[in-house]
């Protein structure tokens, strides 16, 4: 065998038993010497060399990258999640055909689909998505970011929420929780839209909140412009549109001039 | 094996009759051939282009043995590019083949070596193949730096990407295709460049890379928007009729996939603009692309909100294969979201398969907000429930979810109301007069600039390209003259 095969293994089985330990300090340095020996390899993205232990490499590789993203995951570092997911997803996408499919594939997209979700990225979401096969949406990992996304826009967000307890796989409790907070947010901006006004009682079992305290916090902190009066939030509402009374001369003058001055130009 | 077999069976009933054509086919080929060489050295592209429309036509009649012949003719007999080409066309009966050398030997001016002559050849043994249906082998060319080459070589590679398309293994192309890309960028060969980023975008878009294709997109030399504009106006100039014609077509290919893009990336607005651009453009006889450019079309006015109207169902040839979009419509038009849903199942075949499939899924966001407006619209008043009930929303808590959905159409502006908690209602807002506000004001305004820009727009187009010939000219001269008191300076 490969004397730096052999390394890279030695290192990674070091790495997962830090891993099962929790140690992700231990883990987070035993990953950055393994992405280090990893670059050492030709036959991995973006070179694909054939060489003999191609194939051994690459499933090494990817599961490497696998735990990488998990362990981001754990450690709450969403910008390392980015990272460590774009280097593994040419393992996804480029060496389908040499590679047995892994188990952890789906999970793993499925939990990118989330963060996009988290992050507001829209747009990026929806472009995975036509990545993936009518069979990956069938996936229930998958298919859980994707109804969250419908519910998302539709504005059901007791379904998103409700959602966390049916969460596919444990690492997804991290986003679905980033998820709350966003789903909060967005209730709020509606609620200050929707209502006129709501009782406390009411106005905290819609915002999730367990204590009114928490609720007045909450209020303080993010929309000091409500009102609080009689046990009921009153809210401030945006001035609508008020029947011209005077007519805006100048611009209409303006306007006209410009006209004249076209017209002119096309006789 | 068989298929070798299977393509002998079909020449040898042709192969009789024929023998009187295909004679004729041949001078049709050798005239093509004097066409090009005669644009080669007088540095004319029309012949070319010509040349080349000339060949589509012939295509029909192109078999083994006028190929062979052609070959013969054309290239060096015994050269390295004459032995590669003819170990692809099958061999044919002697006989056949003694009339056809007969022929060509009697007319057969001594050596042709003209690169222009070469990649023809290239193409029209790539095109016979296809014809054939023999995907699997695919010739490659050399490439060279000449403007007269241009024309040819596009049509090679687009004939060469089509080739890996049928036989299912499009990626290996891409690596080619971009170095090319690469190369036509380098020597502005426009041309080129042109085809080649259309078919790098198909490329990506074939696998739904969609950023990747972007990213492309936004980097790549962009396309010249004005030369296509000049090709419907400047009808009179042949030459730069026949050339921006075909820039027309890739501009128009190039818009269906900026717009495809653009919807993915849910830039509706955008891609909208693209898809119709595209669609008005294409030429009348590409049905299937303009029937493509519409259906994408459709739904994207849908996800905007817009529903189409009922003529672009009802356009020659397309009332069949747009049927399945015009019942969506309707499903979203109407508001229902149970009809919505049956339409999608049903025609599921043909969602997937148009690959619109995810597109469709974000449009049930769209019906609800639809049947929320008719409710809106219709009742003053409207329990929660039974706004649940009449959108039919099937979920563990519809009263719940009604009044979130509604709230978030309130702060989108969707409809105009307010609600109730305590009492768990929606109150629809009484409707002001919309003429008491400065809105139709702003809305007469940006129509009246909207004509004026265009008029000013076809004005500008109808003027010559801002580096024209004597701009050219001029500046080449300065060169000259810079570099000559240069020269004298040193001396």
């Amino acid at each position: 065998m490969d004397p730096k095969l052999t390394e890279v293994s030695q290192v990674f089985e070091r790495f997962k038993a830090a891993f099962v330990r929790k140690d992700f300090d231990t883990c987070t340095s035993l990953l950055s010497q393994l992405k280090v020996l990893l670059t050492g390899f030709k036959s991995l993205p973006p070179l694909f060399e054939e060489t003999p232990n191609a194939i051994h490499e690459l499933t090494l590789a990817r599961d490497i990258y696998e735990h990488a993203v998990v362990l981001s995951v754990k450690t709450e570092d969403q910008d390392a999640f980015e990272r460590d997911f774009f280097q593994l997803k040419p393992y996804y996408t480029d060496s389908r055909g040499r590679l047995p499919p892994s188990p952890q594939e789906y999970p793993i997209l499925g939990l990118n689909l989330l963060r996009l979700l988290v992050q507001n990225r829209i747009a990026e979401f929806h472009t995975e998505l036509e990545l993936l096969s009518p069979s990956a949406l069938d996936n229930p990992c998958i298919k859980h970011a994707v109804e969250l996304e419908q519910s998302f826009m539709e504005g059901a967000y007791n379904r998103v929420l409700s959602a966390r307890q049916t969460v596919p796989h444990e690492t997804y409790v991290y986003f679905m929780d980033l998820l709350a907070k966003t789903v909060r947010d967005e209730i709020a901006g509606c609620s200050e839209k929707a209502y006129d006004s709501l009782s406390l009682n009411d106005a905290r079992q819609m915002l999730l909140f367990s204590s009114d305290k928490e609720l007045l916090e909450y209020i303080n902190e993010e929309h000091p412009e409500w009102e609080i009066k009689n046990g009921s939030v009153f809210f401030q509402r945006a001035k609508e549109s008020v029947p011209c009374k005077e007519i805006p001369s100048l611009q209409l003058i303006n306007q006209t001039l410009s006209y004249a001055r076209e017209l002119e130009r096309i006789v | 094996m068989t298929q070798d077999v299977e393509m002998k069976e079909q020449q040898a009933a042709p192969s009789n009759s024929l023998s009187s054509t295909s004679p004729s086919t041949l001078q049709h080929l050798k005239d093509i051939a004097a066409l090009i060489e005669t644009g080669a050295y007088t540095r004319e592209v029309r012949r070319i282009v010509r040349a080349i429309r000339w060949t589509i036509q012939l295509r029909k009649k192109l078999n083994a043995s006028v190929l062979s012949a052609f070959l013969n003719f054309s290239l060096v007999p015994g050269s390295e590019v004459h032995s590669r080409l003819s170990s692809y066309v099958p061999k044919e009966d002697e006989q056949d083949m003694e009339v056809d050398t007969a022929t060509s030997a009697t007319q057969a001016p001594a050596k042709h070596s003209l690169p222009e002559l070469e990649i023809y050849s290239y193409l029209l043994v790539l095109i016979f193949l296809i014809d054939q249906k023999r995907y699997n082998e695919h010739c490659t060319s050399k490439d060279l730096n000449r403007r007269t080459v241009d024309v040819l070589a596009s049509r090679l590679y687009f004939y060469y990407s089509l080739s890996y398309e049928l036989t299912g293994d499009l990626a290996e192309t891409r690596g080619t295709l971009l170095a090319l890309h690469r190369t036509a960028t380098l020597r502005h060969d426009e041309l080129g460049q042109e085809t080649l980023l259309n078919l790098l975008l198909r490329n990506y878009l074939h696998y739904n890379l969609y950023d990747q294709a972007e990213k492309l997109r936004s980097k790549a030399p962009r396309f010249e928007a004005h030369s296509n504009q000049q090709a419907n106006l400047m009808t009179l100039l042949e030459l730069f009729y026949v050339n921006q014609l075909h820039s027309s077509l890739h501009f128009c290919r190039y818009l269906f996939y900026l717009g495809k893009i653009r919807t993915i990336q849910l830039e509706y607005t955008d891609a909208k603009e693209s898809l119709l651009q595209a669609a008005r453009k294409a030429p009348v006889s590409a049905l299937g692309f303009r029937i493509q450019c519409n259906k994408w079309a459709v739904i994207v006015r849908l996800l905007l909100g817009e529903i189409p109207e009922r003529t672009v169902f009802m356009q020659k040839g397309m009332e069949k294969a747009l049927r399945p979009y015009f019942e969506l419509t309707n499903a979203v038009r109407i508001g229902d979201l149970e009809l919505f849903k049956t339409v999608a199942e049903k025609f599921a075949s043909t969602f997937s398969s148009d690959r619109t499939n995810n597109l469709i899924v974000r449009l049930r966001h769209n019906v609800i907000r639809t049947g929320l407006r008719n409710i809106s619209i219709s009742y003053s008043r409207i329990s929660l429930a039974d706004v649940a009930k009449k959108l039919r929303l099937d979920s563990a808590n519809p009263v719940a979810d009604a009044e979130s959905i509604v709230s978030k159409a309130i702060r989108d502006g969707a409809i105009d109301a307010t609600l109730d908690h305590t009492n768990g209602w929606m109150v629809s807002k009484e409707t002001g007069d919309i003429y008491s506000t400065n809105e139709p004001q702003i809305a007469f305004n940006s129509r009246i600039a909207f004509c004026l820009n265009m008029h000013n727009e076809a004005v500008r187009a109808l003027r010559f390209p801002p580096n024209s010939h004597k701009e050219k000219e001029s500046a080449e001269k300065e060169e000259r003259d810079n570099s000559k008191s240069k020269s004298l300076q040193n001396i």
